[in-house]
This record gives C-alpha cells, sequence and structure tokens, in this order.
C-alpha cells in the first residue's frame, strides 16, 4: 500500500508540473456554458420546471461531458510509463498490481473531483448555477460517484486497448456519445424516446440525474443516493474487470 | 545471493534459454557476455520476475522469485536496457520516488539519495529535470534508481550502451563500489574492456545456453587459440588455409573494388610467420600485417562460441 502512496504522489507530481490539458478542460466548458444557458432554459421551462435559469442543466452538463475527457488522462499516465520506458521499473519492484492501479487511479479520482468542484463553482460564479436548498453534500457525493466510475470505465478501456490511439479514440467517441445520450447536452425529456431506452446504460444519465434532483428540484443525499448507487456499483465492477484484465507484462505503445 | 537453476524460455518457436544455471554470491561481480540475442536479457527479465520462465527455478537470497515476487524484488535492483527516468521530473525527485518505491524509510531517503548522485557524479544536478540532463548523465541517473535503495542483488543490462567515456567509467566505479559494499552484481554488456576494468568474472552465453564460466585468467587459460591474427588486401590464395582452421574476423574497405578490401584472420596453433609467409609465397605483398594472437577475451569468446562479439558469425575457412 505504501508504494501505491508513492505511485499516487508522483503522478501527482506530474500533473502538478503540467496541468495545461487540465486547464484547457476547464476554459471550454466556461465557453460553451453561456452559449447554451437560454436555449437549455426554454427546453426546462418547456419540461415544467418554470424557474429555471439553464444553469442548472448547462453547468453539470459541461462538466459530465468534460470531465469524460479529463478522465482519459489516466489512462494516458499508464501509456505514457510506457513511453518513458519506466514501466517495466514499476513492474520491477515490489508493487503488486492492484496497487500499481491504484497508484494510478487514485490521484486522478482526486484531479477529477476537484475539477468538477471548480467547474461548478465557476458556473455559479458565469452563469448563475445555485444551489437553493439543494445539499452540497450531496453534490459532492456525486462529483466522487461520477468520477469513480470514469476513473474506472478509463482503466478498463486501458487494460483493454493497446495503443494510446485507441483510448484517444474511445475518448473522444465516448465523451460525445455517452454525453449525448445521458442527457448532458439536451434535456433527457427532449431526447429521442429510443435514446430515452439506451440513456440509462451510461455513466452520464445517471450523473446528470443525480445533478438535476439537487440543482433543480432542490434535492438532498436522499434524492441522489440512487444514482450514486449505481455509479459506484459500476465503479466497483469496472474496476474488478480492469484489475482482472490488467496485464502489467503487456506492451503498451506510447506516441511513436 | 542469486540462484537460478534449469532456466528455460521460449518465445513461439524461438528458444531464448535452455536451460541455464547461474549462482552469484554476495560481493562478487558476473559479467554475462553474450551477442545480441544470446539470451543476456531473457534471463535478467525471468531473474527481476518480469517475465515468467517455462521451466526452472530462481531464488534471490532465498526467496523463490516465481512464488513471491514482489518480496523477491524488494532485494534487487535492476537497470533495465534503456534509460528510463520521469523526464519532468528532477534527479532528486526521480531518486526520492524510487527510494519510496523499495521501501526506504522517509528519513533515509534524503540521504540515500545524495549519497548514490554522490557517487555517480549527478551531486550537482540533483535540481535539475531530466529532461535536461545529457545523455551521459541520464543514463548515470537511470543506474543510480536502481542502487538508490542499496539493494543485495544489482543486475545491469548493458549500462553503458551509448554512454561516453566519463560515464562508463563512473558507471564502473559505481558498480565496484557496490560489490564492495556485498551487492551480488550481474552485469550484461559486450564490450569487453569493461569486463576486463570490473575485475568480473565472466560468464558466456550464446544460443541461451551458458558455454564457458570462470575468472578472466581461467578462461584464457582454457580457451585461449594462440597462434598468428593477420590482414591480408585483395583476397588470400586458397593454399594459405590448406589444412588450417582459419577464423576470418571481419573485412575493411568499402570501395567494392575487390584489390582494396582488407580481411583479417586468426590462425590457431603453432603457425609461425614464417610459416604463414612460406604459405603465401610470391602473394606474400599482399599481407599488410601479421602479429601473434596475443591472449584475451575476445579471442577466448571467439574460441568457446565460434561468434564475433559484434555478432556476425565468423567464416571457419575448411581445414582437416
Amino acid at each position: 500500500m505504501r508504494q501505491a502512496l508513492a505511485v499516487a504522489k508522483v503522478q501527482l507530481k506530474i500533473f502538478v508540473k503540467d496541468p495545461w490539458f487540465i486547464l484547457i478542460m476547464f476554459g471550454m466548458p466556461l465557453v460553451v456554458m453561456p452559449l447554451f444557458r437560454n436555449v437549455l432554459a426554454a427546453s426546462l421551462v418547456d419540461s415544467g420546471f418554470g424557474d429555471a435559469t439553464g444553469a442548472e442543466l448547462v453547468v453539470p452538463g459541461q462538466m459530465v461531458l468534460f470531465g469524460f475527457f479529463v478522465g482519459g488522462s489516466v489512462g494516458f499516465s499508464v501509456y505514457r510509463e510506457h513511453g518513458w520506458r519506466t514501466w517495466d521499473r514499476l513492474r520491477s519492484s515490489a508493487v503488486p498490481s492492484r496497487y500499481l492501479l491504484l497508484g494510478f487511479a487514485a490521484p486522478w479520482i482526486l484531479i477529477h473531483v476537484v475539477y468538477s468542484a471548480m467547474l461548478l463553482l465557476a458556473g455559479g460564479l458565469l452563469v448563475g448555477l445555485r444551489l437553493n436548498g439543494g445539499s452540497p453534500v450531496a453534490v459532492l457525493i456525486m462529483l466522487f460517484a461520477y468520477s469513480s466510475c470514469v476513473i474506472a470505465l478509463i482503466l478498463l478501456a486501458t487494460a483493454t486497448f493497446r495503443t494510446v490511439n485507441q483510448l484517444s479514440g474511445l475518448q473522444n467517441v465516448g465523451a460525445m456519445l455517452f454525453g449525448g445520450l445521458g442527457g448532458a447536452l439536451v434535456p433527457f425529456e427532449a431526447l429521442p424516446r429510443w435514446a430515452q431506452f439506451v440513456s440509462p446504460l451510461t455513466p452520464a444519465y445517471w450523473a446528470m440525474r443525480g445533478h438535476r434532483s439537487v440543482f433543480l428540484e432542490n434535492g438532498g443525499i436522499a434524492d441522489v443516493a440512487p444514482s450514486a448507487a449505481v455509479l459506484f456499483a459500476a465503479a466497483a465492477v469496472l474496476a474488478v474487470l480492469a484489475t482482472s484484465r490488467f496485464r502489467v507484462d503487456e506492451t503498451k505503445e506510447f506516441f511513436a | 545471493m542469486l540462484h537460478a537453476q534449469q532456466v528455460k524460455k521460449s518465445f513461439g518457436d524461438v528458444a531464448a534459454l535452455r536451460g541455464v544455471d547461474l549462482d552469484v554470491e554476495p560481493g562478487q561481480i558476473i559479467s554475462l557476455l553474450g551477442r545480441n540475442g544470446a539470451g543476456k536479457t531473457t534471463l535478467l527479465s525471468i531473474v527481476a520476475g518480469l517475465v515468467a520462465p517455462d521451466e526452472g527455478t530462481v531464488h534471490i537470497d532465498g526467496i523463490d522469485v516465481l512464488a513471491e515476487p514482489n518480496r523477491a524484488a524488494q532485494v534487487l535492483g535492476i537497470a533495465p536496457q534503456e534509460t528510463g527516468i520521469y523526464p519532468v521530473l528532477t534527479v532528486r525527485e526521480n531518486l526520492h520516488f524510487f527510494c519510496d518505491l523499495a521501501g526506504v524509510a522517509r528519513s533515509e531517503r534524503r540521504g540515500r539519495s545524495e549519497q548514490i548522485a554522490e557517487r555517480l557524479d549527478l551531486g550537482p544536478l540533483l535540481e535539475r529535470k531530466g529532461n535536461e540532463l545529457s545523455g551521459g548523465e541520464a543514463r548515470r541517473l537511470h543506474t543510480a534508481c536502481s542502487l538508490v535503495h542499496q539493494p543485495k542483488l544489482l543486475m545491469l543490462d548493458e549500462p553503458t550502451v551509448g554512454a561516453d567515456v566519463a560515464t562508463r567509467q563512473q558507471l564502473i566505479e559505481a558498480v565496484k563500489e557496490m560489490a564492495d559494499d556485498g551487492a551480488a552484481v550481474v552485469y550484461t554488456t559486450h564490450y569487453l574492456p569493461e569486463v576486463e576494468a570490473l575485475g568480473a568474472d565472466i560468464v558466456i552465453i550464446d544460443d541461451g545456453q551458458i558455454l564457458a564460466r570462470g575468472t578472466q585468467e581461467q578462461l584464457i587459460a582454457e580457451h585461449h587459440l594462440g597462434g598468428l591474427r593477420f590482414t591480408a588486401r585483395g583476397g588470400v590464395p586458397s593454399e594459405v588455409f590448406d589444412g588450417l582452421d582459419i577464423f576470418e574476423r571481419g573485412q575493411s574497405g568499402d570501395s567494392g573494388d575487390e584489390t582494396e578490401k582488407d580481411q583479417t584472420f586468426v590462425v590457431p596453433g603453432d603457425l609461425t610467420m614464417a610459416g604463414l609467409l612460406a604459405r603465401f609465397g610470391d602473394q606474400a605483398h599482399r599481407l599488410v600485417s601479421v602479429e601473434r594472437n596475443l591472449p584475451d577475451l575476445e579471442t577466448v569468446f571467439l574460441a568457446v562460441t565460434g561468434n564475433d562479439l559484434a555478432g556476425d558469425d565468423v567464416d571457419v575457412e575448411a581445414g582437416n
């Protein structure tokens, strides 16, 4: 476990020395939020939320969408070790493979949660997202639940894919597909019926459902519990699959 | 310290190791000598737990590597062939990380890092990032990362590849000091001067098998070819080879003109210079140089494996 902590610390150090990707992923949603707020407000009013400003959907929606891109970083950090030729050094150290994965996952869950929280705060300042009567603890629970699920999903993809380009493909398509189907781009009610049918298969659906219950319906912990439970359960299943699929002796290709 | 027995490994149809035994005692430096593809890296990878053998056992300090790889890793330091450091971290941060990874106490981390940095002349570079180091400096850091936790068994896979002369010397001195401190060292290379500088015991591996082992003196005494080494220009008359085993040791000259091409041969045995000149007869003007084939590791390797260390099979001219 001590070695997992060492791996986690070094991943955090590397992130701190080059945070530009996350900063760009932070800036982009801030540009998008004001552009879509009014459209989403109208859509929410049509759906029966008369007092909605649109911020209740556009801020969590952009957070969920770009959060998938940010989550991809955990996979990139594994491929990067192969590119730097440090992977074999990690393997030949006394770190069991499950702790090695934990050492990569833990800092990225933390970074993901902080990123998401900062985006919600920035959304409050920029487009007027308010908690009203919603529970901040419930929001925090949802942030951890979604971050854990996304990181576990990316780790499973990392365990499966041999090249960083394959992961990059999933990251790009997955963000748009999951975000779109999950109700992060338009309200769930506005999705076609077939999309509403498959929507619960995406992490974005459960994340959006939890955040909507807090920001639109002034919900508390009990209100987000079902969504959070689904995300945490999915995270656990994905993590188990990732750990069992992961072959530490498999050569992975970073950018050649 | 290291006890490997009947280690076998194949990759598909290619047998990389064909039943290798290797023992290394504390304080002993073993130089694993072999051409590219001889099986050196595969053997090291198996000992380090990076690759599973098909058959055989490996124990480090009494720990079964196959049964308890993580426990065995705690007493092992390995520097793989390719330089692997964190380019965005400083030299100090790299060393601290590998201390943490090996379970070195936080209170000892700084001292250990500075000590090994001093030993490898990285002291003034401690605050410099990995991507700001020269090739030789990065190579020294790469090796330092495997030494910093003071392993009982140190394995260095061609640590001086691409390194400058000064770096080579520093690495060799550091390895000798580690051995003096009681570490068992396995050092793979195909640079013979390094083996001599290390004063290492030698294990010659070829085609996945260990063909000879011993001190330099023992191997030279047992396997030295003796005889002559000569270089001829523009071809050698066939009658020179009659009744002799002659090893061709290489060619020079790339003009494509056969009359300008130099070929070097080793003639083992009792042939004298006068005898060689007599065999050349009126073609003696083709001889560029003739000298005694002095006893050295190069000719030992040639005698044991039939190959040059550079990797090319040598031509053995048919004799009786």
